[in-house]
Order: C-alpha cells, then structure tokens, then sequence
C-alpha cells in the first residue's frame, strides 16, 4: 500500500502529497496518524495483547495430554531437541492439575484458570504455535517484531503504520508496563518505520502504577498551572507564526500542531488511565480488589479504557520477575510458581473478555494471550518445566475469529506441533488479516528491499477467521 | 538445421541480417539489464551472458536455451516471468524487448562475436571515479569554487536561480551548529560582525575546526554509522564496559584529522597496525549472549560486521547474500562467505566455542601485566573460595550434629509458630539448639502462599504433628539413603523437602550475621588466617590495566557456503576475498592472518570505486542535511542515482588525492556559495524543485537530539566541555541479565556533552530517542526528523526543559539588569540574532502579563522555555 515512501521525511512518507491542497487540508494530510482504509474489509479494528512472558505451561492450561499421566517418570520416547537448559535429561511430568471440559464448545481447561475457563466459548484455542528460539531474549523478540536476530519495527508499529489512530488526543499504540530486558525497546519500537509509529511505553516492569500520576511521560506540568500554561503557549504560537512570516509552510505547520496535539493529550490521557472512575463491580470483575489479581487487573481495565478511546494497539505485560522470583517461567518448582501467576493474571483476563462482550466492543477487538513459547512435557530439575518453542499454546479472542474453537495440536506428549502448524509468522499474517492487512502488502523499502512484519514467509490461517 | 546451428555457434559466425538484428535489439538488452550480474565474473547462479560460451555454457542449474525447443528455453520462461525464476528481478522487461529476445532465441540465438558494448557491464558506482571535467559557465558571477560551477551548471539547464546570500548571523549559527554541535554565543556573534575581513568567514571555519567541539560533533556522525553504543543490546543487552575508548578514538581522530584511508585501515585491522582500540567497531555491534546455537551465534556477528562494513564503508549491501544470491546487486553467496571467512577468522569471543556469551576484552597495556593481574585475580578469587569453603564445612558439621532429631525441631517450630510460645524456652526444654529451631520456625511456617511439598505439613493439627514430623524425618532420610546409592537419583524426581533441608538455605544452617560467632575455635582461628591472607593480597594487587573491546587474529577457517544460511547446509569451500564486482584491479593477495589487514587496504586502494565516493557523499550529507546520493549506504541498484553525479566525482577524487583529509573536504564544501545561500524557499524553488534536487537553496534542518540537549546546557553556562573518558563505571561485562533497572544512565544527571552519554541498546535515552536519535543497532545513514506530540510534551513539561528554562532565566534576570536588554540578551543566545523593536514590545508585554507572577522569575523562566520550544529555535537556517 505504501509502496515507496521517501525515507527520511514523514511529511513525505504519506499517501497524497501537499502541494496542491489548502492548507486545513494539508495538516490533515500529512498527518501520519490519520485513520487510513485497510487493504480490505477488516473484522478487527484493535488489538489487545495480554503477554505472558515467561511462558506459561499449554500442558497444565489448554493442552491436556493423559499420554503424561500413563507415561509419568518414564523417559522421553524421542530425541530431546535443542533446549535452554541443557545437560539435565529429566523424565516426562504429568500435570498437577486436573482438566475439565467447559462451555457449549466444550473445550478442556485446567483448574488452574478457572476463571478464563468460563469465557472458553469465545476463544478460539491454537495449540499449534511454534516459534524458533529456545531462548527468552530470542522467542520475545520473534513474536514482538517477526525477527529473533534482528531489529525490526514491532508488530504494533506496523498495526498503526498500515491503520493509522482513531484518537487524536492519545497515542495509537500503548504498551503498559513492557520488560526492559529481553530487546527491551525493540519490542515496541518502530524500527526503521518512522519514529512516529513507536509503541508509548507507560512506565516499566519494574514499577508499581495502579497509583500512578503521569501514565505518560511529561504528561502534566509540575510547575505552571494550566492558566499560566495556556498563556505560555499563546506566546509560543505568537512566536512561530512571526518565524513563519506569513508564508505557509507544511513542515512548522506540523510542528505548531504537534504542540497542540500534545495540549489536548496533557487534558485527555489523565482521563484515560484513571480507573477510580469504574464501577465497583466492574473493579471487582478485574480483580481489583485482590491482593493477588489488583496488579494485573489495573492492566486490563486500562486496556479496555484505552480500547474504549479507540487506541489502536495495547499491550499489557505480566511481568518476568515477580518480587524476587520467576512467574511463569517455572524451572522449578511448576505447581507453587504456576499456580501463583496463575492466580495474578486469570479472574483480570476473564474479567477484560467479559467487560468487552457485554459492551459490545469483543466484536471488533482481537484479544490475543500467549508468551514467548510454552514449557517442555520432560521435568526440569525433577519439578519444573523447561523452554519449548516447538509447540505450545496461544489463543486469541473476539475481533474476527472464530470462537468456541480448537485449532491446531502437539503430539502426544505436548512437545512438538504436529496439526495445523502455526508459526510465530503466520499468526502476524493472521492478525493482520482480520485487521484488514494483506501481510505481504504491508511493506517498508528500506536499503533497497521490501520489508514486512511476516519477513519472507506467513500463511493466513483461514480455518480460524470466522 | 540443428547441425548447422551448432555450427554457428561453435564458429560464431552469423549472417549480416541477424548480426544487426542482434546489435539492434538484443545486446542493449543483456548490456543494460543482465549482465552486471551475469558476466564472466560475477557469474550469479552460475550463469555469464556476456559470450557466446557463457550463453551455451547455461547456468549453475542447467541450460538455459533449449536448442531442440527453443520456444520452452529457460531463458524465456525466466524473461515473461513464467517461472519461479523472473529475470530481471528489478522489472519484468517491455513486450517490445521481450519479442525481440524470443524472435533472437527462435532464430539460433547466434551470439556475434565482437562488438561488446564498452563499459556494459559496468553500473555506475562500480567504476572507479575520475575527475570530470569542471563545466564551463556562461556566467561565472556567482561561482566561489568548482563545486558552485557543477552545481549552477544545473541551474542554467533548468533555469532555476539561486537563492540570495544569508546573512551573516544566520551564516554563523549554520556553520556553528553544523560543525561544533551548539550555538554561537552571543560574544561570538558580535565578533564575527566585526570582523570586516574578506576572510572573516574563513577565519571562523578555521577556528571551529580547530576546536574540540569539533570533534564531538563530526566523530558522532561516523558513530551513527558505526552503530556504537557501550551494551551487547539484543536479548540480554551486557554492557560493553570499556566501549567508551573507541568513542574517545573516533572523536580524537576527528580532530587530528586522521586520515580517513588510515581511519577505516585502523578500525578493520587496527590490532595489526598498533591502533587496537580502533578496532571496536567490529567489535561493538549487537550480540545475542543467550543464543544456544553457538555456531548461528558467531555467525550472526560475523554477519553484523559484513553489514556495517559493506554498508558503512562500501555503501552497499551485502548481508542479503548470506541466504541467497542479491536479488538487484551483483553480489552473490560465494562473495558473501568469502568476506565471511575474512571475519570469521578473527576472534570475536573470548571463547566462541564453548561459551558464546563471555566477551572478549584486549589488555592495552603489556600482555605481562595484565596476566600478571590477572594470576594475582585468580589467587583472590581461590582464597575467597576456600574462606566459603569452612563456612561450609561448619554447616554440614552442624546439620549432622542437628538432623538425627529433625522431627523434634519441626514439633518445636510447629509450637512456636502455631501455639505462640517462645522458641528459647522450647529449645531448652527439649534440649534443642534455639538457632536451629527458628531456622525451623522460618521454613514452616505459612506463608501465604502455597508450596506444593509443605501441604501436608500445613494442614497438621495437635493430635498429628508428632506422626507427621516423624514422616517428613523418615522421607529425608529414605531419599538421603537412595542418594547414596546413585548419584544419578539426583536427576530423577526431585524430593524438594530433601533439597531444602540439605541446601545452603537449610533450617539447620547458621545465619548469615552469625557465621562467624558460631564457627569452631579451630575453624576461627583458620578463618583469622585466611582472612589476613586475602587482605594482604588485595592489598598486594596491581591495578586494573586497560582493556579495549576490540577482535584479534583467530583461528584461520576453512569457510564453506552455508545454503540458505543455514550453517548445518554447507556447500563449496571459498576462498578469502572482496566482491568480484568490485575487483577493478584484481583481487588483493590474501596471504597472513584473518586477512582484515588486506581487506582494510583493498577498501582505501585506488582501484576501490566506492570507499571514496561514498565518505564524501556521508561529509556532503552531513552539511547538506541531504547527499548528493540520497540513500547514502546504498550505492547500488536499488539505491538513489546521484543527483550531481560529476560534483560527486569530482569530491571523491580531489579526496582521495589530498591525502583523504576530512577537514580539507569541510575547507572545500565551507569556502563554496552553495553553503552560504539562504534557506527561505521561493514559489518558484516549490514548483521547479520540490524536493531541492538542485540545491537552488539551503535546506533548512531541525536540530539533532545533542544539539538541543547541549544547546540547553549551554545557555547559562552549564554545559561542562571535559573530553572523554568514561561517565559511568562499568567494571565487568556480564551484569545480572534479569533486571528491570536496566534504563542506563539518566541524561539529567550529568552536564557532560550528550555525545559522551553511555548508550544501553535496549534502553536509548528517552529524550535522544524522542528527537530521533539513531537506534544504535544497525549502521545508520540518516537521522530521521519527526515532528511528534512526545516532543512537545517533552518540551513543554519535562523537568529537564523546565529546569534548564528557569536556570536560563535566573542568569538573564541577575546578569542583565534592564528587562528589554534581557530580551536582547535571550534572543541572542537561544536565535543567535538580536530582537526586533516589535519584537521586544510583545515580549515584554508578555512578562507584565504574566497570570499570577506579572516581572517574577516564573514569568521569564516561562517566556524562555517558549523560546526554546519556538521554530526559531529548534530549526537551523
């Protein structure tokens, strides 16, 4: 769609030139934020990705395998792949937790997420996701980007790059509390996209924010009151239109409205993340007032806020580390950390899926839930589950897809994908596909070659799109 | 028919009639659109079709004429882009060409011998420069120097007139910024105004470039090509502890105007021609530490090198052949692995084959005194060992003394937690050690949280807990006695009870603070002498010599075709060696070592037609805002034509002929009109040249993230101007990964120029990588320059902006005593011109009417924050 824009210059980069429009006209045009058409009919219109980094076990949540009841304690029946501990060779480990069917679809979900289990009819279930690193830093970076080697424009950068924003007074692309390790700002930058598609990151990992005062960086002023503020800014605009001595020229122009632009989100976004204004019930439905969930809770009730306001890609992030130890990635000791960050992330999730249904906006909202790869069906250091990108669990919700559905299996032992394969690869070019992007259209020319999210490869997984 | 075609292709001869034909129609064709690729040297897939040979000869894959059906050739099938082959990847050709290559195929495809288009196969930027011929003016009024003659010679052809001359304060601030990275001042302003010399323009240039500010600046341009930064950035992003030292390097080198054929010399193979440290720029890219496929993992930075080489130095891409032939430059896999075997014949790791994610670091100082530190490291590291080594022996002693009677702790420890009694008097009644018990007390009781192995522990009651601690007695010692049996036991279901109660956190073990209170008088006295020992060899160390991040000599490899990319799909072996297209002169003679050395002089050979052509363009890019060629890292096919091809010539000869002097090209680029024209662009300049192809006028440019951090450290005096050295102390490589306080040094907290900020790949300063600062990953050519809301919140509301707005104004305000002489003063040091009389009247006005604080100091710290903000000050004209 955007075939050849010029590399440097945003005001360039976008889809009709300025020169020969008024100049109302050319402000909105060189806007790169303005809502643009997709390449054709889209099921969905944003995205929330609730990341599990870590990798929680798809054996102990939504891949049961009885085979690891029979064969418990029994060695693995083939050649262990490449894997992130290695050295320790470890016998199968059944789960702790028992499944159960649920809903009209009949889906089979661990105890462990009791709560997600009863929102199993409007997820569409991949048991077949496979990605190629063994290793945190590389299994985040592929499925942020598309590429575990190098640094590639994330796939919310190329969301808002092929869609543009709906709402002029936040950013487009909003990802709460994102790891600074693992790529760090690689994960939600724009890589050689334009700056102006980059992920607003609000705050850290390592924060606490459910209190937080400036959910986006320099958001309010510590030091003049809004009257001495507005007074300022009449200077400013003073200043610049005598700079500009009478000539029109698109380039301050769109610098004098970025002041604007970030007047009105000074005004607006505070509004956004405040979440004092919900209903009791509706902070209960998060979790919001457990100990345990409140954290995560605070994350997906901004997300539907956020989504509300028509912001284009929001991403929440379960945090690596919690306190001082693993949350889902449970080398050791898999029941006592599961079962733990189990407990943070599932009544907020199950919460999110239904404040969205029963506002009507589950229809055109793609809810997307994983980490960077499942765990092994061998033991780690006789309680724990190690790394395993070669099959594992993901499933998305809402906006296009189909729900109550299965897609995709392991084998038998959960270790590999074996049905309906899906690669890190084809779910950006699915997602993409019900947001109305042609994957192999959504490109970028950059040293003389056309990029995209899907690199050279991704299939559309049509059996899924409802 | 056959027969007789055989033997014109055998004895090339070819009627009159088709040999015009093919002339005509047929050879531009191959010339213009194949055969860069496919000649004799190049020879992509194996195919050369410059020659009747090559043509029979067919490709790698097999024929590509089909003589017994000419209709189905190869050739053909690829040409209407039939296949899965399409020739020419840049565009299917037209109809027109197409028939005249099928008709050519049908008749024979005789191929006359002879007669080969001069030059042909030549794309322009594979041919080394020569000095073109200056244009000869109609009208010479205008000319300063020859690169003012190319470019007016443009003008006249397109009938566009320059813009008129700046004036000279603007011509102060542009030449100021542009060569030191921060406003004149308001003293320097007033003294380039009274220089009234014809030379006064001179003069100035002359002393920025000999300031080292100069440096600073132009040695962070080649940064932002070489990617620098002082972490691994990808996965666990390590720090680069001793990166800075390249940094220093590249700005000294600005400087002293090294060179640039000894610069580039030195940072390929600096570690043979004694300028090790320049060498970090290999050695400083991204690297994956956690990568388990070792073998992909020293490939990658092997890969990383190839790119910022090609791409940096060469201006071209190469890294795409490492999985396929370049789809549109002639590059191919052979060229590809052939400069891989140069660098992976270098140490990159310390131990690239057993542990990928140990840097390596070279010792500056003699290799005897940095063994000699680090024998005496080894020692400390061994006595500290064996200090831990009787603490642990003490705890074992102390848990076989204790574990006979666990259930008895776990029944006391149950007391004191459930029941509420003191664990002293517990101890003493049962004749317990009081320690141990609330060692016990901290491991059972609950917590909380759920821990699988303690369940039934925690649901003990009164009547059960002497049943159950004698169960969890009996486990320990069950799991103990099958240990003892197999080792490999340890392997296979783990008893997590055993591992708690056995590890180094055990309920038995002493604590921390009581270690040492608690050890035996032997152990003590043991403990006393050993700790004397390692006093004294601290004491005794030497310092810390330098190190350097930087590559060495390594292994000399046998490098083969990895197919696909895919180092487990080997093919042929290659042999060392540069680009066969580039090879004007012939292959340089590979003879010692990893062959960098060779590589680095091949790059600033004469014969090189890109090394040259390329840096100019980068020094034109770096005033101009824009290269004469426009994608400056990419002079190949898929890149920008040069917009004034002869002038680009003409640049990269007289550099290369004066002794590759950076600071001669900046004498030369400086003394032109081109630089000194006004920036304000005309109707006339909108409609002819939009995109200033012509440089009709000066661009306009918003300033760099430095540029405007410094700036604003500079207004009242703040910026501290130290050169060098390292801002944070970064004393080993492999930090915690895991971490989430992995932001980097905070900007604010430090006055030093920008360019001397530690840069953490996965964490860029917020307020550089806001303005557009470079990612630091991948060689850049271009900062982008957007104008986003961020950047005005940044603007408007951070404390850093706010602070530097009302520090600004406490000086104006006890500096400057008058309120219309502070405005002067405030328009000199943030516009670099004075106000006018209007201009003066608003301001002030604005200061009387400031809302609650009309003449306070909040009232001018607020009007000079909006001046920073304003266009005026944020662009250079």
């Amino acid at each position: 769609m955007f075939a050849k824009p010029a590399r440097r210059d945003i005001l360039r980069a976008l889809p009709c030139g300025f020169g020969m429009l008024g100049l109302g006209d050319a402000l909105a045009s060189t806007d790169p934020h303005i809502p643009r058409a997709p390449h054709f009919a889209p099921k969905a219109k944003r995205v929330i990705f609730l990341f599990m980094h870590g990798g929680p076990s798809h054996m102990d949540t939504f891949d049961p395998k009885p085979r690891l009841e029979r064969d418990h304690g029994k060695p693995l029946p083939f050649e262990r792949p490449l894997t992130f501990a290695e050295g320790k060779v470890s016998t199968l480990l059944k789960s702790p937790w028992r499944f159960r069917k649920h809903g009209q679809s009949g889906i089979e979900v661990s105890e462990l997420l009791p709560n997600i289990a009863t929102c199993v009819d409007d997820l569409c279930v991949i048991r077949s996701m496979v990605g190629d690193s063994v290793a945190h830093g590389g299994a985040i970076m592929q499925l942020h980007t598309g590429s575990n080697t190098f640094t590639r424009p994330s796939m919310g950068s190329w969301v808002v790059f092929g869609l543009g924003s709906e709402n002029r007074n936040l950013p487009s692309f909003i990802t709460i509390k994102p790891t600074l390790g693992f790529g760090g700002a690689k994960n939600w930058n724009s890589g050689f996209l334009p700056a102006v598609y980059q992920g607003t990151a609000v705050g850290h990992g390592g924060l606490d924010l459910t209190n937080v005062k400036d959910p986006i960086e320099h958001l309010s002023n510590k030091r003049y009151s809004p009257d001495q503020q507005r007074y300022q800014l009449e200077m400013l605009r003073k200043l610049n239109a005598k700079d500009a001595a009478g000539a029109s020229d698109p380039e301050l122009e769109a610098r004098i409205q970025a002041f604007e632009l970030a007047f009105r989100m000074q005004t607006h976004a505070p509004e956004a993340f405040d979440v004092s204004r919900e209903a009791e019930s509706t902070r209960r439905l998060y979790g919001l007032d457990e100990e345990e969930s409140k954290e995560f809770g605070w994350q997906c009730l901004v997300a539907r806020r956020l989504a509300e306001r028509g912001v284009r890609f929001i991403q929440c992030s379960h945090t690596y580390r919690v306190g001082n130890e693993a949350g889902w990635d449970a080398h050791t000791e898999l029941v006592r950390l599961h079962t733990k960050t189990a407990r943070h992330v599932d009544k907020p999730v199950a919460g999110l899926l239904k404040d969205l249904k029963s506002r009507g906006l589950l229809d055109d909202t793609l809810v997307l839930w994983g980490g960077e790869f499942g765990r092994t069906p061998i033991a780690e250091g006789g309680d724990g589950r190690d790394h395993n990108p070669y099959g594992y669990t993901m499933w998305l919700a809402g906006g296009g897809v189909k729900r109550g559905m299965v897609y995709g299996a392991t084998d038998e032992f959960g270790y590999h994908a074996v049905e309906d394969r899906m690669h890190l690869h084809d779910l950006h070019a699915t997602i993409l596909h019900l947001l109305g992007l042609d994957h192999m259209r959504l490109t970028w020319r950059q040293g003389g070659r056309d990029f995209r999210l899907t690199d050279v490869a991704g299939v559309v997984a049509r059996k899924i799109v409802a | 028919m056959r027969s007789i075609l055989i033997g014109i292709w055998a004895a090339g001869t070819v009627s009159a009639q088709t040999g015009e034909f093919f002339e005509r129609s047929v050879r531009p064709v191959f010339a213009e659109q194949c055969q860069t690729c496919h000649n004799a040297k190049v020879r992509m897939g194996g195919l050369d079709l410059t020659s009747a040979e090559g043509v029979a000869k067919g490709a790698a894959s097999g024929a590509v004429i089909d003589r017994a059906d000419p209709g189905s050739s190869r050739l053909l099938r690829a040409i209407g882009y039939d296949g899965a082959i399409k020739m020419p990847p840049s565009g299917k050709l037209s109809d027109e060409r197409i028939r005249a290559i099928r008709s050519w195929v049908r008749d024979g495809a005789a191929w006359p011998a002879g007669g080969a288009v001069p030059g042909a196969t030549a794309f322009w930027s594979f041919v080394p420069p020569k000095a073109p011929v200056v244009p000869k003016l109609r009208n010479e009024r205008w000319v300063r120097n020859d690169i003012d003659r190319f470019l007016a010679a443009s003008w006249e052809a397109a009938r566009v007139t320059p813009a008129a001359a700046a004036g000279r304060l603007t011509l102060l601030r542009r030449v100021t910024f542009d060569l030191t990275g921060l406003p004149p001042t308001p003293e320097q302003g007033s003294e380039f105004l009274a220089d009234q010399s014809p030379q006064a323009f001179e003069n100035l240039v002359e002393r920025l470039l000999a300031s080292p500010r100069y440096g600073e600046r132009w040695g962070r341009h080649w940064l932002d090509v070489a990617r620098y930064a002082d972490s691994t950035g990808a996965d666990e992003d390590h720090r680069y502890p001793h990166a800075w030292r390249y940094r220093d390097y590249v700005i000294d080198a600005f400087n002293r105007d090294l060179p640039y054929d000894r610069f580039v010399t030195e940072q390929i193979a600096g570690d043979r021609t004694g300028s090790i440290v320049a060498t970090g720029f290999l050695a400083l890219g991204p690297k994956l530490i956690a990568e388990r496929d070792k073998v992909k993992a020293f490939y990658d930075i092997v890969d990383e090198q190839i790119d910022v080489v090609s791409r940096g130095i060469l201006g071209l891409s190469i890294s795409c052949a490492r999985c396929h032939d370049h789809k549109f430059d002639p590059v191919s896999t052979r060229d590809y692995y052939s400069l891989a075997a140069i660098f992976a014949s270098t140490k990159q790791l310390a131990d690239a084959e057993s542990n990928p994610s140990k840097l390596y670091f070279t010792p500056l100082g003699p290799a005897e005194e940095a063994r000699r530190y680090q024998e005496h490291q080894a020692k400390i590291a061994a006595l500290e060992k064996e200090i831990e080594a009787v603490y642990t022996k003490q705890r074992q002693r102390r848990a076989e003394k204790l574990r006979p009677r666990m259930a008895d702790y776990m029944q006391a420890a149950w007391r004191v937690y459930a029941k509420g009694e003191k664990a002293e008097p517990v101890a003493g009644e049962a004749g317990l050690d009081a320690i141990a018990v609330q060692g016990w007390v901290r491991y059972l009781k609950p917590h909380g949280e759920r821990i699988a192995h303690l369940d039934r522990w925690h649901a003990v009651t009164e009547s059960t807990v002497g049943v159950l601690a004698a169960e969890y007695q009996e486990d320990y010692q069950r799991e103990a006695a099958e240990r003892r049996k197999s080792t490999a036991r340890k392997y296979v279901g783990d008893n997590r009870f055993f591992t708690d109660v056995n590890g180094a956190a055990s309920p038995f073990a002493i604590p921390e603070k009581l270690r040492d209170a608690m050890a035996s008088p032997e152990a003590k006295q043991e403990l006393a002498s050993l700790r004397a020992s390692l006093d004294e060899l601290r004491r005794a160390s030497p310092p810390e010599p330098p190190l350097a991040c930087a590559v060495a000599e390594g292994k000399q490899v046998r490098q083969q075709v990895f197919r696909r990319g895919d180092h487990n799909q080997r093919g042929d072996t290659v042999p060392r060696a540069v680009p066969a297209i580039l090879a004007v002169d012939g292959q340089p003679e590979f003879r010692e070592g990893s062959g960098r050395l060779e590589l680095a002089r091949w790059l600033v050979s004469p014969g090189n037609p890109l090394t040259a052509r390329v840096m100019v363009n980068r020094i034109w890019q770096w005033h101009f805002g824009e290269g004469l060629v426009r994608t400056p890292s990419n002079f190949g096919k898929t890149g920008e034509a040069p917009t004034h091809p002869e002038l680009l010539d003409y640049l990269a000869v007289r550099f290369s002929e004066s002794g590759w002097s950076i600071k001669a090209m900046h004498r030369l680029i400086l003394s032109s009109n081109a630089y000194r024209m006004r920036s304000a662009s005309s109707a006339a300049h909108e409609e002819r040249d939009p995109e200033n192809r012509l440089l009709a006028r000066f661009p306009r440019r918003r300033l760099d993230a430095e540029e405007i951090r410094d700036a604003l450290l500079s207004f009242d005096g703040a910026l501290d101007l130290t050169v060098g050295g390292a801002l944070q102390k970064m004393t080993e490589g492999n930090e915690k990964p895991f971490t989430n306080g992995r932001l980097g040094m905070d900007p604010d907290s430090t006055r030093r120029r920008t360019v001397y900020l530690p840069l953490r790949r996965s964490n860029l300063p917020g307020a550089l990588a806001l303005f557009d600062f470079v990612d630091s990953v991948t060689t850049a050519e271009v900062r982008s320059r957007t104008n986003v809301a961020p950047q005005a919140l940044y603007l408007m509301n951070s404390p850093f902006v706010t602070e530097r707005s009302a520090s600004f104004a406490g000086k104006l305000l006890s500096g400057v005593p008058m309120p219309a002489a502070r405005v002067e003063r405030a328009y000199r040091t943030v516009f670099g011109r004075p106000p006018q009389a209007d201009e003066i009247e608003r301001d002030l006005h604005y200061i009387h009417g400031f809302p609650a604080g009309p003449n306070s100091l909040e009232a001018w710290a607020s009007y000079c924050q909006a001046l920073i903000a304003s266009n005026e000050f944020i662009y250079v004209r």
